[in-house]
């Protein structure tokens, strides 16, 4: 069966119950999607299939011939980052940064879908994402920079001196 | 300090949000195998005995290794720091926990491997379990340890964390009333969304380069060379991006273990642990049992606390004498009580070891002080925030084990609290400073005890 | 991870998955997947055939005066703004990506959960007197939802249809966050010659209906107590029986008040 992930067509030789995130980071390589449970749990592993947000260790590869899958790596690289992952960088919502692709995928396929900055709503559409590191709140302003599409916000720059530093007590000048 | 202040981006941001991190499941050996343990499904058994040759004989397997392999199987993590060696690598001749390793398997694949260990036939002896810290000192408990149900070497032998300092009888006799509490947090998983993992890869040198999730490169490398009595040349751990660790990615757990099949096959091996694994073998937060009876004075003096610890190491002391040692210090808080009693012990169960997870030994004993402190507030009748202003820290004072205060910020900390949820302190409060206590804020028979350092 | 590799049969209209089930021997359904491929990964589960539906065509949801039919495959998403009480269960099933993927016939068929209760659709469909049509030994019948729930071993669901009800209610326990499966919720419906059902998620292995809570419709505190003698209570990871024989007359209670109120 035939496999386009990330606009690149494959033959796929798994078999048919194979979950798609076996396929993904065993037989063909593609790796940023992560596993994080193995049983839909976590949504570490979500990809988009016919741009739609899906476990992909819950998908069975022999459902999908013919499919469009995306992946974190198909959103945009990093010479050229997808204003969703920008706003991820400029917002310090990665950590460790294993739940980063699954929350991105969610996160593009509702800002795809027409989300807005509305927290419930972002809350709602990356329900199935668990982070064990950041407490949430700052992927959910990533969200919402997104969804604002605020160029200034996503283009600030992050060089090191660009903002005035905080007054230390005593701290040697 | 041109750096503290300002926006500076995550060095590993971009990779992060683009799919370009390299966690250790994504650094791919050719030619890798696939490791998967046998696990006790006891809580507490003897091994009678332990047949590998259908594992071995299966086709696609290519290493077993169980304790015998292992030349130096017991070791203790921290014996640096003075505590001995009490778990085995891999299981002997018995087991302590469900869920301890007993075998792994290295094959060409990890259905292979699984049903390999599936075929390792093991006859067990099961014996009386003990799960609960409150009855290992009950005189007909089952024996769990070879040291006894609680760890007995704490420096000169002692068999728990005690800590004395003025008189508490004399405080209890003085106090109107006496508080008591029993604090019992449970036992936390670290949840990491990244399982236990690490790759092994044998070079022609003799080396070998271990990838690892460890949170404790050196550390681990030390275990690692430990068990295997070999130099630490002999090896080039390989860290990297950890997909959280919390303080359990502390344990080496997959390191040795995939080394030895890596050496036994001649071949790279990996060992990514199941969630399943993650949480019914990996260690965690420990359980904790604190009972706290404080004696106290109806206007808010705390004049003597009694406190007892009982902490939950699981099978294994691992590094709970080292947690426990830390909570010890805590146990008055960030305030100043002048007479206390504490006792702290190290309980064994047959339960996975218990290990480090943030703010390893102290989160409990900060919880349980605090609650306490409102729990005092709460029957006296008195401000919570003037309670503790009350008994705060000040400079000069001498913690109970024998630490002088040069800048306490309990007095600023609480003020500032207070400050910003709106909460109004009286005048007196309001005011108050960490300087040492003047003569009329505290009663008679309490002056003479404050900053002695006995 | 790798999975077994058992002949899979994809089938590409009804007829052909009807006779690719056969009489059920062996076959392994692979409806939405949700539940069975966390089973294959984790070795628990090895099967010697396996149906995949996924191109059966049985995903519809048709509505023709008053009657409701629901295809199979038809994912749980697509019930979230449908006719109560089953749009609030299938809006409480995990998140929307779980949602959009797990179907209708997995859901209702779906086996007893060893920590958890699972099937929420379950009670609302006994609410609404669903009936469940399905294929297997002695050929293609059609059930009230009760039997074939307590007996669906050699059946393949192909479609569950209901008449619309007058007025619904629907009570649950709070779920705290997306990865909690239910914990207790009651369905109550009235169907338009006025009977009134209710049945349980969460109380027992399957939805069950509460007959004795039923006789007492009118009453909805008499209801609520009565529905404990239609329940064995389960203790699992979520709650215990004590916690769930507390909540479940509280629930009867709730979503019989709101079948009052929303009866025109």
């Amino acid at each position: 069966m035939n496999l386009t992930v990330n606009g690149v067509e494959h033959s796929v030789g798994s078999p048919a119950l194979t979950p798609l995130l076996a396929v993904l980071r065993e037989e063909l390589g593609v790796l940023g999607c992560k596993a994080g449970c193995w049983q839909g749990g976590c949504g570490a592993c979500t990809v988009l299939v016919g741009g739609q947000p899906r476990r992909s260790c819950l998908v069975p590869v022999g459902a999908l011939d013919g499919a469009e899958i995306t992946t974190v790596e198909g959103l945009g690289t990093p010479e050229r980052l997808a204003p969703v992952q920008a706003a991820f960088h400029q917002n310090y919502a990665s950590q460790c940064g294993y739940c980063t692709p699954g929350m991105l995928i969610a996160a593009h396929a509702y800002l795809e879908g027409g989300g807005t900055d509305d927290r419930a709503a972002i809350q709602e559409a990356l329900a199935g994402h668990i982070c064990r590191c950041t407490g949430y709140v700052k992927i959910l302003e990533a969200v919402g920079t997104a969804a604002r599409g605020d160029a200034a916000e996503l283009e600030r720059n992050l060089e090191v001196g660009e903002e005035p530093p905080v007054e230390i007590k005593g701290s040697p000048a | 300090m041109k750096a503290v202040g300002a926006r500076i981006p995550r060095y590993d941001g971009v990779a992060h949000v683009t799919g370009r991190t390299v966690y250790v499941d994504d650094v791919r050996i050719p030619n890798t195998l696939w490791a998967k343990a046998l696990r006790s499904p006891h809580h507490h058994a003897g091994i009678v005995r332990v047949d590998t040759a259908k594992a071995e004989a299966m086709r696609g397997v290519r290493a077993v290794v169980t304790h015998t392999d292992v030349p130096k199987n017991v070791y203790g993590h921290l014996e640096a720091l003075g505590i001995p060696a009490d778990e085995p690598l891999l299981a002997e001749d018995q087991v302590r926990y469900k869920g301890q390793p007993v075998a792994v398997v290295a094959a060409e694949d990890e259905a292979t491997a699984q049903a390999a260990v599936d075929a390792i036939e093991v006859e067990w002896e099961e014996r009386p379990t003990l799960l609960d810290i409150r009855k290992a000192f009950d005189p007909d408990a089952p024996q769990i340890h070879h040291w006894g149900n609680w760890y007995p070497h704490f420096e000169g032998e002692m068999d728990r964390r005690q800590i004395r300092r003025g008189d508490i009888d004399r405080a209890f006799e003085q106090a109107d009333t006496i508080v008591q509490g029993v604090y019992r947090p449970a036992a936390i998983e670290h949840v990491p969304l990244e399982t236990q993992v690490c790759q092994v890869v044998p070079e022609a040198s003799g080396r070998l380069t271990i990838y690892t999730c460890t949170q404790a490169l050196y550390f681990s490398m030390g275990v690692v060379a430990t068990h295997l009595q070999v130099p630490l040349n002999r090896l080039k751990l390989v860290g990297g991006t950890v997909g959280g660790g919390f303080g359990g990615k502390v344990d080496t757990a997959t390191e040795t273990m995939t080394s030895l099949l890596a050496l036994k096959a001649g071949r790279p091996v990996k060992w990514r642990w199941t969630r399943e694994e993650e949480f019914l073998c990996s260690s965690t937060r420990a359980p904790w049992h604190m009972e706290i009876a404080d004696a106290v004075s109806t206007d808010g003096w705390i004049l003597g606390r009694k406190m007892l610890t009982l902490h939950d190491s699981g099978a294994y002391a691992r590094f709970s004498p080292y947690g426990l040692t830390k909570h010890s210090f805590h146990h008055s808080g960030a305030y100043t009580i002048p007479n206390v009693h504490f006792d702290g012990y190290v309980v064994f169960t047959n339960r996975v070891p218990t290990t480090a997870m943030r703010g390893f030994g102290v989160t409990s004993v900060s919880f349980a002080v605090e609650t306490h402190m409102s729990r005092i507030a709460n029957l006296l009748g008195l401000d919570p925030f003037e309670l503790r202003l009350k008994n705060a820290n000040r400079i000069g004072d001498t913690t109970p084990n024998g630490v002088v205060l040069t800048d306490p910020s309990t007095v600023p900390t609480i003020q500032a609290i207070a400050d910003a949820i709106g909460h109004e302190l009286k005048a007196e409060y309001r005011t108050m400073t960490p300087d040492p206590r003047a003569g009329d804020l505290l009663p008679e028979h309490l002056v003479a005890q404050v900053g002695d350092p006995k | 991870m790798t999975a077994a590799a058992p002949e899979v049969l994809l089938p590409t209209s009804l007829q052909e998955a009807v006779q690719a089930f056969g009489d059920g021997a062996g076959v392994t359904v692979v409806a939405g997947g949700t539940i069975l491929l966390p089973a294959l990964t984790y070795g628990r589960l090895k099967p010697g055939r396996a149906l995949m539906l996924s191109k059966s065509g049985l995903d519809t949801i048709t509505r023709e005066n008053g009657m409701i039919r629901l295809g199979a495959m038809l994912p749980v998403a697509a019930l979230a703004d449908g006719p109560e009480p089953l749009a609030s269960a299938a809006r409480n099933v995990a998140d929307i990506e779980i949602r959009a993927q797990g179907t209708v016939g997995g859901n209702l068929c779906a086996p007893p959960g060893v920590s958890a209760p699972r099937g929420d659709l379950q009670g609302p469909l006994l609410a609404l007197g669903a009936h469940v049509r399905s294929a297997g030994p002695g050929g293609e019948r059609t059930e009230p939802v009760e039997s074939f729930l307590a007996d669906h071993q050699s059946r393949l669901a192909l479609e569950i249809s209901f008449e619309e009800p007058s007025a619904s209610g629907y009570a649950r326990v709070d779920r705290p966050h997306a990865h909690t499966y239910t914990t207790l919720a009651v369905s109550v419906a009235r169907a338009a010659d006025g009977t009134v059902r209710i049945a349980a998620t969460g109380a027992g292995p399957r939805g069950v209906r509460l007959p004795s809570a039923e006789a007492q419709a009118g009453d909805p505190e008499a209801a609520g107590r009565a529905a404990l003698a239609d329940v064995t209570l389960q203790d699992d990871a979520l709650a215990s029986a004590w916690y769930r024989e507390r909540t479940l007359p509280v629930l009867v209670r709730r979503a019989l008040t709101q079948l009052v109120e929303n009866t025109g």
